[in-house]
């Protein structure tokens, strides 16, 4: 495999052969080592000496299932720390396939000077980006697709990341004119526009197949890992996450008190009715919509969903629980067609529904909106795109925008919002939130549905809980497995160690395996120490913890001695 | 006698009408609950009893509000 480095500064494109000390890393786990490595903790994380990195995981371009997921990394400008963040689309097959172990944005080009690089088999090249600059990712993918390639792969940027504001994503097209997979967390669109990278092309890799060590090993690991997904009850063509998508668990979370409404004042949502993913199934097939679609090459959860309006005219693709979550209820809308419009927006603005939805909520507080009024929550996102003030305030990220309007209750934890758990009700995912070196970020360990191990509203056994999902969850970061994928690898690691060394022929153990993923949380909680984030970085708001969330009138009270050990066993 | 509501959810709830008040002998249980229902306990990934996490053993009261989901999955 190889290394693709991108001179900004001079705009110079290098291959290298992979140094030994990336070798055996991909995805999450790649990303962790390169900043450590390479990049100076305590740097500008929208300036120069920062570095962006696209990297498949380790089982990037094999054809496993649900394994293709794009990681993109970088230091945080919200978060000030190592951060991860992965996609779905195609790119992440593809830059396997096309043996592809990184591509590593450096430095910095004059401001105002956008580039796109395009990727064609061993080959790639900085083009001078003419035409999209200003555009949305919508108009972005399409204008590049047309020129490149229908098939070509499309990594962008909307306004969101030209201004480098802190609640920029990063946007990857998928198969047949897909759109909207977002690399969404941390700010990474922001990191890629202070490139002035505005988007990555590449050509569809014809006829490429990854070479493997072990042939028979992989096919039989692959096979069985795919069945078994196949299988489970949550996850095959008869589970929820097949039938109802991500919005599977919008009535459960409600119904435990941890759902976001109306800026995390409360944990239950009187307009849940209209918002549940049964309710979504049923509108979107009625109006020739589609449920069960696929965001990755041969995926066998399809979760996907495509939200049409009365039309049939696709709105958003796809609508997922945790913009439900932070674009509706927390915003106090209750209609999934406002929802998708203001996802729409976010989607072509690139930005992160999450940190986006808490941004609005806390504007809202600070009484530049109303509540359930979609209208004045339209006309503030709108401001996003013409770069307004306001627009680039809130585009920017809760804590900014709390920050700036005076508003101390900021569902945030070291410098990013909050995804759609309450962590009063929900206490595995405070322990998550406030303890993981990425930040407030469920795909980092996220404890819902988690029965019969720890009660959600009490705080024994959090801490254990925490730290097990955020080592699972390391694991299928560094592999490019969704986060979806885990209960085969969580029930029999033999799998995945198989598949691995069927790809690459290390003769990893169960043993090494684990010793790895747990490698990933040291180096990047000392990326972070180095970064000179401390403890008072790692903690929920003040304001959680003094609060009560009803219906269950809780706050956030896991012991503070509990929160500073979760690594201890680490 | 008690008198609790019940809702089902996702896939549960074809199979009986979603909401619905159910009559249970004194110290009935989720598992009673659920019999009457003819839900396949297989089938039930999760069990909240006024919104707090519950298990089949739990016993119910004439205030509860019952709920059934499939298995799901957060992310």
């Amino acid at each position: 495999m190889k290394l693709l480095r991108v001179d900004m500064n001079q705009s110079l494109v290098q291959w290298e052969p992979v140094p030994p000390v990336y070798e055996r890393l991909g995805g999450r786990a790649l990303i962790a080592r390169l900043l450590l490595e390479e990049v100076p903790p305590t740097c500008d994380a929208l300036g120069p000496k920062n570095k962006l990195i696209f990297t498949p995981g380790l089982l990037g371009g094999c054809g496993a299932t649900a394994a293709g997921r794009l990681s993109v990394g970088a230091k945080s400008p919200l978060t000030r720390g190592a951060k991860e963040a992965n996609a779905g689309g195609t790119a992440g097959d593809a830059l396997g396939k096309l043996g592809i172990k990184a591509v590593v944005i450096e430095g910095r080009a004059p401001r105002g000077n956008w580039s796109i690089l395009r990727i064609r088999g061993g080959s790639a090249e900085l083009l001078p980006d003419g035409d999209v600059p200003g555009s949305g990712t919508y108009r972005t993918s399409d204008l590049l697709q047309e020129k490149y390639g229908a098939t070509s792969t499309v990594i962008s940027i909307g306004q969101a990341g030209e201004m480098c504001l802190g609640g920029a994503g990063i946007c990857v097209t998928g198969e047949a004119g897909q759109r909207s997979n977002h690399a969404a967390r941390g700010g990474l669109g922001a990191v890629m526009g202070s490139k002035g990278l505005k988007a990555i092309v590449i050509d569809k890799p014809v006829g490429k197949v990854v070479p493997y060590a072990d042939e028979e090993l992989f096919r039989t690991a692959a096979r069985n890992f795919a069945q078994k997904l196949i299988n489970d009850p949550k996850l095959g063509t008869k589970g929820s996450q097949h039938l109802y998508g991500t919005a599977s668990i919008v009535a459960a979370v409600n119904e435990m008190g941890a759902f976001p409404t109306r800026n995390f004042s409360n944990g239950n949502f009187e307009g849940l009715e209209t918002l549940r993913g049964e309710y979504l199934r049923e509108v979107t097939l009625n109006r020739g919509g589609q449920v069960g679609t696929r965001c990755m090459p041969g995926c066998v959860i399809a979760c996907r969903n495509v939200y049409v309006d009365t039309n049939s005219k696709p709105i958003v693709g796809t609508l997922q629980f945790e913009t439900i979550a932070l674009l509706g209820s927390n915003l106090g809308l209750s209609s999934l067609d406002e929802v998708a419009q203001l996802n729409r927006m976010c989607n072509d603005f690139g930005l992160d529904t999450i940190e986006t939805g808490a941004a609005l909520g806390v504007a809202i507080e600070a009484g530049l909106g109303k509540f359930g009024d979609f209208e004045s929550i339209r006309r503030l996102l709108a401001q996003v795109s013409e770069g307004t003030v306001l627009g680039r305030l809130i585009g920017s990220g809760a804590v900014a925008t709390g920050r700036v309007l005076g508003i101390r209750r900021v569902p945030a934890a070291v410098g990013q919002a909050m995804p759609g758990y309450d962590p009063r009700s929900l206490k595995g995912n405070g322990v998550t939130y406030a303890t993981s070196p990425q930040g407030a970020d469920h795909t980092a360990g996220n404890a819902f549905g988690a029965r019969k191990e720890v009660n959600p509203l009490g705080t024994q056994g959090q801490k254990e809980l925490s730290l097990k999902l955020q080592i699972i969850a390391a694991m299928l970061d560094s592999t490019g497995l969704c986060l979806f994928a885990r209960p085969p690898i969580i029930t029999n690691p033999q799998l995945m160690v198989d598949m691995i060394n069927g790809r690459y022929g290390w003769g990893w153990t169960v043993e090494d395996y684990d010793r790895a993923n747990r490698e990933v949380l040291r180096t990047e909680l000392e990326f972070n120490r180095l970064a000179g984030l401390t403890a008072a970085d790692y903690r929920i708001p003040e304001y959680m913890c003094d609060e009560p969330l009803p219906p269950h009138n809780v706050t956030f009270d896991v012991p503070t001695s509990d929160m500073a050990s979760v690594f201890e066993a680490l | 006698m008690l008198e609790i509501s019940v809702e089902l959810f996702g896939q549960l709830s074809p199979l009986s009408p979603r909401r619905q008040a159910l009559d249970l002998a004194n110290h009935a249980t989720v598992q009673d609950a659920a019999k009457l229902l003819e839900l396949n306990a297989d089938e039930i990934g999760l069990i909240t009893i006024n919104g707090v996490q519950s298990e089949m053993q739990d016993q119910l009261t004439s205030d509860s509000r019952l709920c059934f989901f499939p298995y799901i999955t957060g992310g």
